[in-house]
């Protein structure tokens, strides 16, 4: 097995037959989080990172210029859900850093707490991303914070989170889903009416479409000023 | 100087002139006792800059996980067990269904006419461990000579009449937990099951998600409960809007002849959510009066 480093810290590629996957370091070695490929090489385990199940993921594959997530980042992660995309921001972060995995629902919290139970940087919240007065008691500052959730008013509890927790000069990524936005709008109208808003607020360092790994979802990576 | 405190989920953090001076950790015992003495608004940037240390950062995670898990125990409700249970009804009906075709190819190879005369897939299953082929045969006026039927040595009738019996037991089992979701939803949601029964009332709560829900939508959208594709559908391309969802199958509104059908389910909604709100902010019992209301419009 063949791992090279990616062009972002943490993040790894690998050979798979013909293909060239994206990885990341596996923390728990051993262990898989969503029935995902483990590659080993040397003494270090690798865990393949699919992107039609994870929106960083495929803004990675779609060539993002940016994520503002480093081994020893502290993240805050809003719309963990059962821990896909986290685990893998995680691994990322290492034991050096920390992710506030923070999610609503007690059904996905219940898997995500497996998660939490053997990764040592890896915090569950449950907690209504909306309101940051409610949940700020189990959190700290962040040096990034990714969010995605399927709510209307999805860019608005973004800003307001990452102007209560990010630290300035840190950054920001938002996943939007156009159709919890608007179902009956463009997506396109919808990303342009979110741009105006984040722009408002924030830098907006990069902008990637998802097509073909989700339909109708764009991500957004901002800079806070 | 002043000295402002704040308190998170591990302890009391005392800080003067943007300094932290002080800290409090709490004890193990005390973190899930804790919950009321947190500092209720967002606490200014540098108190979250101060507590984004490794040490923190450590206890604060064996604070969430041990709330976290608390707050997951505690977010039953106690309409999650009929939902759970509608679904399973819902699940046996399908299961049923393929075991009782699998059943009927298999013993028709025995007994087809017999099989062909009767089509309640449940009072088949009975009648063929009750009754022995020869007595079925001759309830149809048939000798077994006269059948399409093939003589199958008992070794091989054995497993066929092990599948009916287990059909049978599904068969107990379903009505056992229809009846659990009828005494549950009576209690939990009296108005709502006497308008439209235990079954479609289990079933708008399953799709709701939880009585709160259901309680705080509009009539619209109960009359519209379960047709969501064809919404979206309509909102998205302009195709027909749908006229009802899982209320189709509300006697009244089936019963309508086609063109009042659309009236009948908006006013059955618009009853449904003036009972799901009696349900949830427990107000006296009206549901019938309610149904009557709706049954006299439309008979």
């Amino acid at each position: 097995m063949t791992i090279m480093p990616h062009k972002f810290k943490g993040i790894y590629t690998a050979k798979k037959g013909k293909n060239i996957v994206l990885c990341t370091k596996n923390l728990t070695p051993g262990r898989k989080v969503y029935g995902e490929d483990l590659f080993k090489e040397g003494k270090d385990e690798y865990r393949e990172w699919d992107p039609t199940r994870s929106k960083l993921g495929a803004a990675l594959v779609k060539g993002v210029s940016q994520i503002g997530i480093y081994p020893g980042s502290k993240v805050l992660y809003l719309g963990a859900s059962t821990g896909t995309t986290s685990s893998h921001v995680s691994d990322i972060v290492g034991e050096e850093g920390f992710v506030f995995a923070l999610d609503f629902a007690p059904r996905t919290t219940r898997q995500l707490m497996y998660l939490c139970e053997v990764r040592n940087n890896m915090s569950p919240i449950i907690a209504d991303a909306r309101h940051p007065e409610t949940y700020h008691q189990y959190v700290t500052m962040v040096d990034a914070v990714f969010q995605d959730i399927a709510q209307r008013n999805q860019a608005e509890i973004f800003i307001k989170n990452c102007n209560a927790f990010l630290k300035p000069g840190g950054f920001g990524i938002l996943a939007i889903k156009a159709r919890s936005v608007d179902v009956g709008k463009k997506p396109k109208q919808i990303f342009a009416e979110v741009r105006a808003y984040l722009e408002k607020n924030t830098t907006i360092v990069d902008y990637r479409e998802l097509e073909p790994f989700e339909r109708d979802h764009c991500i957004f990576v901002c800079k806070k000023k | 100087m002043a000295h402002t405190s704040y308190t998170n989920c591990i302890g009391t953090f005392v800080f003067d002139d943007k300094k932290l001076v002080e800290e409090k950790l709490s004890g193990k015992k005390e973190i899930l006792t804790n919950s009321a003495k947190m500092t209720a608004e967002t606490p200014p940037f540098y108190v979250l800059e101060a507590l984004a240390q490794p040490k923190y950062l450590a206890l604060m995670r064996e604070a969430t996980i041990l709330i976290t898990k608390r707050k997951v125990a505690e977010s039953l409700r106690p309409e999650y067990l009929v939902v759970q249970a509608v679904s399973n009804v819902d699940e046996i009906d399908k299961v049923a269904n393929n075991l009782a075709k699998r059943l009927r190819e298999w013993y028709e190879l025995y007994n087809p006419e017999f099989s062909k005369s009767i089509e309640a897939h449940e009072k088949f299953a009975e009648l063929i461990q009750q009754k022995t082929r020869k007595e079925l045969l001759a309830e149809l006026g048939m000798t077994e000579a006269e059948s399409m039927g093939a003589e199958i040595p008992a070794e091989d009738m054995k497993p066929i009449m092990e599948l009916a019996k287990q059909m049978s037991e599904l068969y107990a089992l379903r009505a056992r937990h229809a009846e659990y979701i009828e005494t549950t939803m009576t209690r939990l949601l009296p108005n709502v099951t006497a308008m439209c029964g235990s079954m479609i009332g289990a079933k708008l709560l399953a799709v709701a998600g939880s009585l709160e829900k259901l309680a705080l939508f509009p009539a619209s959208t109960i009359q519209l409960l379960g047709a969501e594709k064809a919404l979206f559908r309509h909102i998205k391309t302009g195709a027909k809007p749908p006229k009802f969802g899982i209320i189709i199958n509300h006697p009244i509104v089936a019963r309508t002849k086609p063109a009042d059908k659309g009236k009948a389910a908006r006013m059955l909604a618009d009853k449904i959510s003036i009972a799901a709100k009696i349900d949830f902010f427990k107000g006296e019992f009206k549901g019938d009066a309610l149904r009557k209301e709706v049954e006299e419009k439309f008979r």
